[in-house]
């Protein structure tokens, strides 16, 4: 029982997690359809940016004291990949526009490698995997169930954070002047043009809050495992993509349950399916595909919307 | 002149001369001419030209270094000065010779399209100049190396690269003519001599590139500029035959003799062993080439053709590579069984076939983007399951290694050959065998392109519902291209693991899928010849440039962006894909949910 | 700004810059450089080295990269082959079989190139081993640990060696398991251990053969499981572990995931040790997550005494490269230096040609040598007969000594 729990808590940690990298996605995706590849590698220029503002621009003094440290991280993170994302948007989506559908996928993907190079060649010591600080409370509670659920602080501050990100986002979207200019645009472009909104401004501001959320998700990450490398945007942003499709595309309470689940299928998938952890990403890509082909508008999505 | 000309040479005159200051004015006024000062040119553009000629050449014969550089010479004699000895120039400055003398000569004579060809030409020397300027300054350790340092002078590069522009700008100021159109027909004999030719020299060129500045590494420090040098001056000399119209003229040549040409460039292709390329590194780095190439054709017919968009397609690669590897008596193989070669590719096709298949079948309820994800998470699938050694078959992290080389006999694959007096490399017969196979999944794809199902295909990827209303049946149709896609990737699998001797699951990872779809994108989508193309360059090109191996995948990111958004077609476009990829601003109109599944191409 | 301006500020600013790089070069009046003092009249002899440069290995691999370079230089610098200069000459196989096999072709190809240091990974050897085998090429090994490599595929029953060229300095994984299985179980009585690992084929040997020891010793293995190589979630796996109560952990793969895994075991409760092979001693362990009192195993004495490790380590930080030397770049120095090493007592006065290929392959074979490592010699297969290990442990943040042993098999 007390493992069943456990996984449980690990898959939710998790999952909030790929839920925040996934906001980015379907967000994106809801206003211009595009699987916008880079995003993972958005979320781990984040935690770079954090690590590096930390390393070079912070007294240690003011490191060492995580409820300083933890918000200028989150900050630094949030802004540079904010914009890395609005720059990757002005000079390598905007011109391709009105392209066929491939040409931006395929941009994406180019992106993609190149950022994560570019990190890799530019940044002192990113060949390697870098030690990031712990910016919260160490240590763990213990749920007392049979073993012992442990349960780490960091952990919850993931899952607070992320859900109260998404929660606020939700309510940006559905309340908010600009948000209904969102809404209007990802339904339809030209009518929301002729109402007076500008959809490249939209477009801009849904790249940027992505790349913000996924800055927050980097520095998170990395103050929750303590260590980065190049290659964790790719995996995680995959497995944000399938969570983003898993709850119904362009939509963000989809994408924090299709993360949620993520986490849990590869938590629950790795303690009791055959083949056991080295298996754990197999279930989840089993799962992607099953969902595409019974479900594919995902949990939350209007069957009308399925673009597949 | 017409105004389209008049755009395009205001928008290259932009690009390729900074020195311009004042704004075109309006094109009415000056169709066909440069606006500001260069419209003072326009007069003298002939002066110019020949003036721009003379100074390339005087370029090329002043010395290009001010010193021997600390890693060598470069170029070799690298401080000869003017005239010291007159046929002395080798290495690039003699390719600026010939530019500079190939620019005077036109520009002296009454050639079609005049202006066009000269600018072509000094486009070229002004490349390989910034080329090579750049590479000895930053060697050289500053500007000292190519201006005056220590008493000895070197301008060679400043006066070729003043020329080069002078030959430019005098060109372009002359008015840049339309590319003119040649309708000679010759009798057929002289037609074939003249392709035969062409070709010959088609196949010279190629091995002279792969061979331009020798194997490279740490005794032959330039041998990646070299390269890049030689590109540059091919590129300026293509530039300037294109725009005398022979390049389509040949062309036509050629499509009118169809079969004659295909059998030539077949046998152009496998004499390459026999020229200066013909050395066992090549033949490896070919054979590599016609696995991918094989490979990328299989994944032309699924994205070029069927317009399924596959980011897993590595993966049937390595399912043929493990079939092949298990039944190749390889000792780490659980099926312990040799079976002959040709017999493990019919076995390797049919199984990557029938996976192909079942990873195309969710394409019957998933479209667009939506069944690349899928895809990629077959691929991803098959990467872990190969990793951790499912089911014994694939080695696991230690791989299957010590796959025995294909044998005729006692003649096995990987050795040498003497054909009398002619000694050729090891691994020669793995590049006749890929060469052949390349063939012949060319001629696979071109049958299959023109025949109904490719057409059937074509319809799909145009608009499904479309198609799916005059009466094809998408859903088998669009199965069929992922299994004969497969199957070709399968046959190249089978060639990949004896030719490597080892299959290991990370040879088959995301990477490489997004490399193989690089390779039909660049080459050219949904053509016969632009994947085989791709495939080459995206091979040749690390190959040739390995000193700055840390910057390979950056560079390849930065190319993808590059490609998309300047020539999304791809190096040689697919006719009827070139009216697709245009830009339509209406397209936006078309991205209401309704209309979304018809738009992936 | 109006156009003329700006053209006029550019203008001045290249003049600027013109004239303050005008001169400016970095000519050098010495001859074909490096050679320093040296003879080296009779040209260029090329080592040849393989691994990944690019890519998510390439931290590895520069860090052998630059060892290796090391290694040349020194010897360019003491004359070791009287009257040629080395070079080194580094080709990328990015990881994969058929890349690595058009680099070593493309050596094998350059009649200079001597020998070649390399692979990382056990599955590029098996491409690069047999070309260069073809030709006569020495290739030492810092890295490769698959039993395959040197004793033929039935190692276990019939080893037979299937290249006579392929040597290395890495110790397999038959003897860095057991000898960590004895420690754990004889030593630290730990009975009931955890093993992990991470896939690839140095972990998962490592992982097997140490699994397999303890369990002879008496040892109960209370969970075997596999982590990805780039993962750095373990919570999932912890939990599993957790449920066996094992009193100590043993990982087979590399620092990036042993650190991390190490802190989240803590943070799960599980204040039991880690211990794992080669690849997690590195400087950044206890920085990434790793504990006071974690154990790893690494190849030879100490450095701090053997004065030839300590040389090592030293003129590395004295080069200045600009990545450390990461797990196996002490290995790979010794692998380099017995190149040169048998290269010197090949050539000796004479000059080197394709016919002192057999005699360069011998003095390999014969090589003595004290290197960073331990001394270094070969058995009948090509492996090291090094079998001197270290147990370390984690004191203040870093990896200290604890013992020095010989492996003798159980």
């Amino acid at each position: 029982m007390s493992i069943f729990l456990s996984q449980i808590a690990n898959g939710l940690m998790f999952g909030s997690l790929i839920a925040l990298i996934a906001i980015g996605y379907t967000m994106v995706y809801g206003i211009i359809t595009l699987i916008n590849f880079a995003h993972g590698e958005i979320f781990m220029v984040g935690a770079y940016g954090g690590l590096a503002t930390l390393t070079y621009w912070v007294p240690t003094a003011v490191v060492a004291r995580w409820y300083f440290a933890l918000p200028i991280a989150l900050v630094a993170g949030a802004l540079v990949s904010m914009l890395v994302a609005v720059a990757m948007e002005r000079f390598a989506y905007r011109p391709l526009r009105n392209a066929p559908r491939l040409a931006p996928l395929i941009t994406a993907l180019g992106v993609s490698v190149a950022l994560q190079e570019a990190v890799r060649v530019f940044y002192p010591g990113a060949t390697a995997a870098i030690p990031f600080p712990p910016l919260f409370i160490q240590g763990a509670f213990v749920i007392p169930i049979g073993d012992g659920v442990v349960i780490r602080y960091t952990g919850i501050l993931l899952i607070v954070v992320s859900l109260g990100l998404a929660f606020g986002l939700e309510r940006f979207v559905e309340r908010t002047r600009l948000g209904r200019a969102m809404r209007a645009t990802s339904q339809d472009r030209d009518t929301a043009r002729l109402m007076g909104i500008d959809p490249d401004r939209v477009i801009v501001l849904t790249f940027a809050i992505g790349g913000a959320l996924a800055g927050v998700a980097g520095v998170l990450y990395g103050s929750y495992l303590n260590n980065i490398n190049i290659d964790m945007g790719f995996q995680n942003g995959i497995f944000a993509f399938t969570a983003a499709v898993l709850g119904g595309i362009g939509n963000i309470r989809g994408a924090v349950v299709g993360g949620l689940v993520i986490g849990l299928v590869r938590a629950l998938g790795g303690q009791y399916l055959p083949g056991g952890t080295a298996y754990d990403y197999v279930w989840i890509f089993v799962v992607l595909i099953i969902v595409l082909v019974f479900r594919p508008q995902g949990f939350f999505g209007e069957s009308e919307r399925v673009r597949a | 002149m017409s105004e389209v000309t008049s755009e395009s040479a205001s928008t290259t005159e932009t690009a390729e001369a900074p020195v311009r200051t004042v704004p075109a004015a309006p094109p009415a006024r000056h169709t066909g001419r440069l606006a500001g000062p260069l419209n003072a040119l326009a007069p003298h553009a002939k002066i110019g030209m020949v003036v721009g000629g003379v100074l390339s050449i005087v370029g090329a014969y002043l010395a290009w270094s001010t010193f021997v550089l600390n890693e060598g010479a470069y170029p070799e004699r690298a401080t000869l000065t003017m005239f010291v000895e007159p046929f002395g120039v080798t290495g690039f400055r003699l390719h600026i010779t010939l530019l500079g003398l190939a620019t005077i000569v036109v520009a002296l004579l009454r050639v079609p399209a005049k202006h066009r060809i000269v600018r072509g030409l000094g486009v070229g020397v002004t490349a390989v100049a910034v080329l090579n300027g750049l590479w000895i300054t930053v060697e050289g350790g500053g500007l000292g190396a190519i201006t005056a340092s220590d008493g000895t002078v070197a301008f060679g590069s400043i006066v070729a690269l003043v020329g080069g522009l002078v030959t430019v700008l005098s060109a372009t100021a002359g008015g840049l003519e339309d590319k003119p159109v040649w309708e000679w027909k010759l009798a057929w004999w002289v037609e074939w001599i003249l392709l035969l030719v062409v070709f010959v020299l088609i196949l010279l060129l190629v091995a002279e590139v792969l061979t331009s500045g020798g194997q490279g590494g740490v005794v032959n420090p330039y041998a990646g500029v070299v390269f890049l040098s030689l590109l540059a001056a091919l590129a300026g000399a293509f530039a300037a035959l294109n725009a005398s119209g022979l390049l389509t003229w040949v062309g036509e040549v050629s499509e009118r003799h169809r079969v004659f040409s295909v059998v030539v460039l077949l046998l152009c292709a496998l004499a390459l062993p026999f020229t200066g390329a013909g050395t066992e590194y090549w033949m490896t780095v070919a054979s590599n080439i016609g696995v991918y190439a094989a490979t990328a054709i299989g994944l032309n017919i699924v994205v070029g053709l069927a317009g399924l968009l596959d980011l897993g397609y590595v993966a049937f690669l390595g399912i043929g590579a493990f079939v092949a590897a298990n039944l190749s008596g390889a000792a780490a193989s659980v099926i312990g069984i040799h079976v002959p070669f040709l017999l493990v590719m019919v076995i390797s096709a049919v199984v990557a076939g029938i996976f192909g298949a079942i990873v195309g079948s969710p394409t019957l309820r998933v479209r667009g983007d939506y069944l690349a994800i899928v895809t990629l998470a077959f691929g991803e699938i098959f990467v872990r399951s190969a990793q951790n050694n499912i089911a014994g078959l694939t080695g696991g992290a230690n791989a299957i290694p010590n796959i025995p080389q294909v044998a005729l006999g006692s003649f096995q694959f990987n050795q040498s050959i003497s054909l009398g007096p002619i000694q050729l490399p090891g691994g020669v017969m793995y590049y006749v065998a890929i060469v052949l196979l390349v063939a012949a999944v060319m001629l696979v794809f071109g049958n299959l392109k023109n025949s109904r199902l490719g057409r059937a295909w074509i319809a799909i990827r145009e608009d499904e519902d479309a198609a799916a209303a005059m009466g094809i049946r998408t859903g088998p149709i669009k199965i069929l291209a992922f299994l004969i896609g497969a199957m070709l990737a399968g046959f190249a699998g089978a060639f990949f693991a004896h030719k490597t001797a080892v299959v290991a699951y990370d040879s088959f990872r995301f990477l490489e899928s997004v490399t193989l779809l690089a390779a039909v994108i660049l080459g050219g989508m949904g053509t016969i010849p632009g994947a085989v193309l791709g495939a080459s360059i995206l091979f040749v090109l690390p190959e040739k440039l390995r000193e700055f191996a840390d910057y390979r995948l950056l560079l390849f990111g930065l190319a993808l962006v590059l490609i998309m958004r300047f020539r999304p077609q791809g190096i040689i476009a697919d006719k009827h894909r070139k009216a697709e990829l245009a830009e339509d601003p209406e397209d936006a109109a078309k991205e209401a949910p309704g209309a979304l599944p018809t738009e992936v191409k | 700004m109006s156009r003329t301006r700006k053209v006029a500020t550019t203008a001045a600013l290249l003049a600027g810059v013109l004239a303050l790089s005008a001169c400016s070069t970095n000519r050098e009046e010495a001859s074909s450089g490096g050679g320093g003092s040296c003879d080296t009249s009779k040209g260029t002899l090329v080592v040849g080295f393989v691994a990944p440069l690019s890519g998510s290995l390439s931290a590895l691999g520069l860090g052998m990269k630059n060892s290796t370079d090391l290694a040349v230089n020194q010897a360019n610098q003491a004359c070791k082959v009287p009257g040629y200069r080395l070079a080194l000459q580094a080709e990328d196989d990015q990881a994969t079989a058929q890349i690595a096999g058009q680099a070593a072709t493309k050596l094998a190809s350059d009649p200079n190139v001597v020998g070649v240091i390399g692979t990382l990974n056990s599955s590029t050897a098996q491409t690069v081993a047999p070309i260069l085998a073809q030709k006569k090429i020495v290739e030492i090994s810092p890295a490769n640990t698959n039993p395959a490599l040197t004793q033929g595929d039935n190692y276990a029953t019939a080893p037979a060696r299937p290249n006579a060229t392929y040597f290395r300095t890495a110790t397999t994984d038959a003897i860095q398991g057991p000898f960590a299985a004895q420690f754990l179980v004889q030593k630290q009585g730990k009975k009931n251990i955890a093993v992990i690992d991470d896939g690839k084929t140095y972990g998962a040997g490592l992982a097997d053969q140490f699994a397999a020891e303890a369990q002879k010793l008496g040892a109960t293995i209370a969970a075997r499981l596999k982590v990805g190589e780039k993962d750095t979630d373990f919570s999932g796996v912890i939990t599993q572990i957790r449920g066996a109560n094992p009193d100590a952990v043993y990982y087979g793969g590399e620092y990036p995931v042993a650190g991390p895994l190490s802190k989240q075991l803590a943070d799960a409760g599980l204040n039991i040790p880690l211990m794992g092979g080669d690849g997690i001693v590195d400087s950044t362990y206890a920085q990434l997550g790793g504990r006071e009192g974690d154990f790893a195993t690494n190849v030879g004495a100490p450095p701090e005494q053997q004065p030839s490790a300590k040389a090592f380590i030293d003129a590395y930080a004295a080069a200045g490269y600009s990545e450390p030397y990461s797990a196996y770049g002490a290995l790979t120095y010794d692998a380099a230096n017995v190149l040169i090493d048998g290269l010197s007592k090949t050539v000796g006065n004479g000059t080197f040609s394709d016919a002192s290929r057999d005699g360069l392959i011998s003095a390999v074979q014969a090589t003595n040598l004290q290197g960073a490592t331990g001394a270094i010699s070969f058995d009948q297969f090509g492996d090291t007969t090094n079998k001197v290990l270290t147990v370390y442990t984690v004191q203040g943040g870093k990896f200290t000594p604890l013992e020095t042993g010989t492996y003798a098999a159980s």
